[in-house]
């Protein structure tokens, strides 16, 4: 399923997407010139909730960090692991992602089950 | 000891632009906001402060990811701030500033500082309802609602703390400081009001991992349930995320609508909370969804029913 074109998201730059059929959005993010994606779903409440404070506002002030605008939970860009915040250790759930030959943005596999909105 | 609530919440924050743009869009006002951050108010003065969070005149952070760096609580007169100093001044260090107000900590090191309270006197009217058997508030030709109708914080109502032990805070909270508990939701933790405040809560405790100290949530209150949802439906239309609501909690029978935020906490319209004198006598009940709320809606885009297929059609 494609997301957007890979220079929809500059460097250092974070978007969110609604996929239909998930119940979350798809957080993308580029850094150091590669392309990471998560649910937008912070794992601090059981069955997540959204992260942005306001329309692909993910990241922390600095730009190191994606974040959780409920808490100020911090999740490191390349992994999602919570670094800082109440879900300290947990991580974001990770979304395959691949460009594909004309330069878009993919998303490589279908919801699972529990992401169906 | 008359404290009356809040006036002020401290943030130290990593983005002032964009916490500058959130609080404003919230519908707080900017009051001597520079470069360095400051004051932004509710229409009786009492708000939220942000600086950069390297700011070398903010109390110490603490060691969470929380950005809330002071609690500032209006008393009634100096002799307010005495009787605190005396009292906090037996187990812990009270700095007296040269403006007459004192800076300390709480038992878990979240900072405190007491003012005599710079808020103003509000004179508003609220929300007036029309409904049979009862006198109509709102007269011949008075309207409820209208494009562009004014839907502004009116005064900082509660925060919600993130604390290690429910025991110690309410201790510190009531025996130190005069709050009395109002409800308890059991398993998280009591509502508290000032004794010179009537409002259900300005404070409320949230027993969590010492590695979650900070503060949960904080809210101001709005005119009237309608008022609510016309700034909570403003704000998600400008792109804002909202986090719960709109609803309406039990306990303090306050509707409520929260968003998320850049200074790491929930920023909650809410409106219409009950009042309590001591006469009251605290509920308890267990801390879940039912007893949470009366009732939970959530914002849909606007959309209206028609008559059917058009007539072309």
């Amino acid at each position: 399923m494609r997301l957007c074109q890979t220079d929809g998201i500059p460097e250092g730059e974070a978007r969110g997407f609604e996929i239909a059929g998930f119940a979350h959005k798809v957080v993308v993010v580029r850094r150091g010139g590669r392309i990471f994606a998560y649910l937008d779903s912070c794992p601090h409440y059981e069955g997540g909730t959204p992260m942005a404070w306001k329309a692909d506002r993910y990241l922390n002030g600095e730009g190191t960090h994606l974040a959780c605008h409920s808490h100020g939970a911090l999740f490191e860009i390349e992994t999602g692991e919570c670094v800082l915040g109440p879900c300290l250790g947990q991580r974001l759930t990770k979304v395959p992602v691949r460009i594909s030959p004309s330069g878009d943005i993919e998303m490589v596999r279908e919801p699972a089950e529990e992401e169906l909105g | 000891m008359n404290i009356i609530g809040p006036d002020y919440l401290v943030f130290g924050v990593d983005d002032l632009v964009a916490c500058s743009e959130f609080l404003t869009a919230f519908g707080l006002t900017p009051a001597g906001v520079d470069d360095k951050g400051g004051l932004f108010e509710a229409l009786d003065g009492t708000g939220i402060i942000i600086r950069h969070k390297s700011d070398p005149d903010l109390p110490a952070p603490l060691p969470t990811a929380t950005m809330l760096r002071q609690q500032v609580y209006g008393v009634r007169d100096d002799a307010d701030i005495e009787a605190i100093a005396a009292e906090l001044g037996k187990d812990r260090k009270v700095h007296r500033l040269a403006d007459g107000t004192i800076e300390t900590t709480d038992d878990f090191g979240f900072a405190l500082k007491f003012q005599v309270t710079k808020r103003r006197k509000l004179e508003m009217p609220a929300e007036k309802i029309n409904a049979p058997g009862a006198p109509a508030q709102r007269g011949p030709n008075e309207l409820g609602v209208w494009d562009g109708m004014p839907a502004k914080p009116r005064m900082l109502s509660h925060a919600v703390l993130f604390v290690p032990d429910i025991e110690v805070a309410t201790g510190f909270y009531c025996q130190r400081l005069g709050f009395v508990i109002t409800d308890v939701l059991k398993g998280a933790g009591p509502f508290l009001r000032p004794k010179d405040n009537d409002d259900h809560h300005t404070l409320f405790f949230i027993r969590t991992p010492e590695y979650m100290k900070g503060i949960e949530h904080l809210a101001f209150h709005m005119g009237g349930p309608t008022e609510l949802m016309v700034a909570g439906s403003r704000f998600v239309k400008s792109g804002y995320e909202s986090f719960w609501g709109p609803g309406r909690h039990k306990f303090g029978s306050n509707w409520f609508w929260y968003f998320n935020s850049p200074l790491g906490t929930h920023f909650e319209y809410d409106a219409d909370m009950d009042k309590h004198d001591d006469e009251w006598i605290a509920r308890e009940a267990p801390f879940g969804p039912e007893a949470s709320q009366m009732f939970l809606l959530q914002h849909r885009e606007k959309w209206v029913p028609g008559g059917g297929p058009k007539p072309d059609q």
